[in-house]
């Protein structure tokens, strides 16, 4: 139901309402193109998430089942210790790049790879399959850290997607109609207007033409 | 600018993460602690990735989904298989693809 009350049927009116069409169907579309250009933005990470992820699950899991001989090897008391006694940590750079307005944080990962004397624990105490262990879990690590970042971008990229597209269906379905029905209205009223005076102009003229 | 890396999950999949070099373990026991824990981690600074394990992740439900939906732009969460390898059945991309698109689409290439 559109809605019509409440406008004053007058040309200044028109005028107005014809603008704001304008503007909205200009936004419409300048919105339109721009969830075109994510939606092309958006599979292009999918994708590229999809085949990172099969990449690093497959590292992931090889990682766990070298932690899992180690534990068996060398005992579960001594790998945690081992683990407590690493000592370098793994630290990301995060900067961001913009896609079509949104912020997409980029992950850079400092080096993550280390030397088996580099690690902390004490090589003397500890066998190779926890060496084994940390190097599947580094390189995995290196992986899940690059998968982080496509996800958090697809994820930014979606939602703004959804916005985006809130906004379109909006204009589109509800802003649209309703201004083009009140423009419809008004003019339709202008007419009526017209042709009523027309009438009684020619009224006014017979009756004059009478009177001679 | 560096950020930390963090890891909440149980106790075996931690240690492989603490060999890896991250050094923050949050080790999962009990749903209400270790949702404390999840709020301080995503209100601090420093952090720039939190991984946190499928289980985990699906036993805190719809309190940790609030959150995802809530939080900013950093710290990333992520989430990881755990040692058992279990990844839920509903993929959440593609529960993403279907909400934004409004269409499943599957998308060649890779698995």
């Amino acid at each position: 139901m559109a809605k019509t009350i409440g406008v004053a049927p007058t040309r200044m009116e028109l005028l107005k309402l014809k603008q704001r069409v304008s503007l909205a169907q200009k936004g419409h579309d300048l919105l339109r193109e721009k969830m075109d250009a994510l939606v092309i933005e958006f599979f292009g990470i999918v994708k590229r998430i999809r085949e990172v992820r099969a990449g690093t699950m497959q590292q992931l899991s090889s990682a766990y089942r070298a932690l899992s001989i180690c534990f068996a090897m060398q005992g579960t008391i001594e790998t945690y210790q081992a683990a407590r006694e690493v000592t370098k940590v793994a630290e990301v750079d995060i900067s961001t790049r913009h896609v079509m307005g949104i912020l997409v944080p980029v992950v850079e990962a400092k080096p993550i790879e280390r030397h088996a004397l580099a690690r902390g624990y004490g090589i003397h105490t500890t066998s190779s399959t926890l060496d084994d262990a940390s190097r599947e879990f580094e390189r995995a690590l290196g992986d899940l850290i690059k998968l982080a970042e496509l996800e958090e971008g697809a994820r930014e990229i979606a939602l703004e997607l959804e916005k985006t597209k809130r906004r379109v269906n909006a204009l589109e379905y509800v802003i649209l109609p309703n201004l083009k029905s009140m423009v419809k209205f008004i003019s339709m009223r202008l007419d009526e207007m017209e042709r009523e005076n027309f009438s009684r102009l020619k009224r006014i003229k017979a009756m004059l033409e009478g009177r001679e | 600018m560096s950020f930390k890396i963090v890891t909440i999950a149980d106790a075996e999949t931690a240690a492989g993460f603490a060999l890896a070099g991250v050094r923050e373990v949050y080790i999962h026991e009990k749903k209400e602690a270790t949702l404390v824990k999840l709020d301080e981690l995503l209100a601090s600074e420093g952090i720039g990735i939190i991984f946190i394990t499928y289980s985990i992740a699906e036993e805190l439900g719809f309190d940790f989904k609030r959150r995802m939906r809530a939080k900013k732009a950093l710290p990333i969460v992520l989430r990881i298989p755990d040692k058992t390898g279990w990844v839920p059945k509903v993929d959440e991309l593609q529960e993403i693809i279907r909400r934004t698109v409004g269409a499943e689409i599957i998308v060649k290439g890779g698995s």
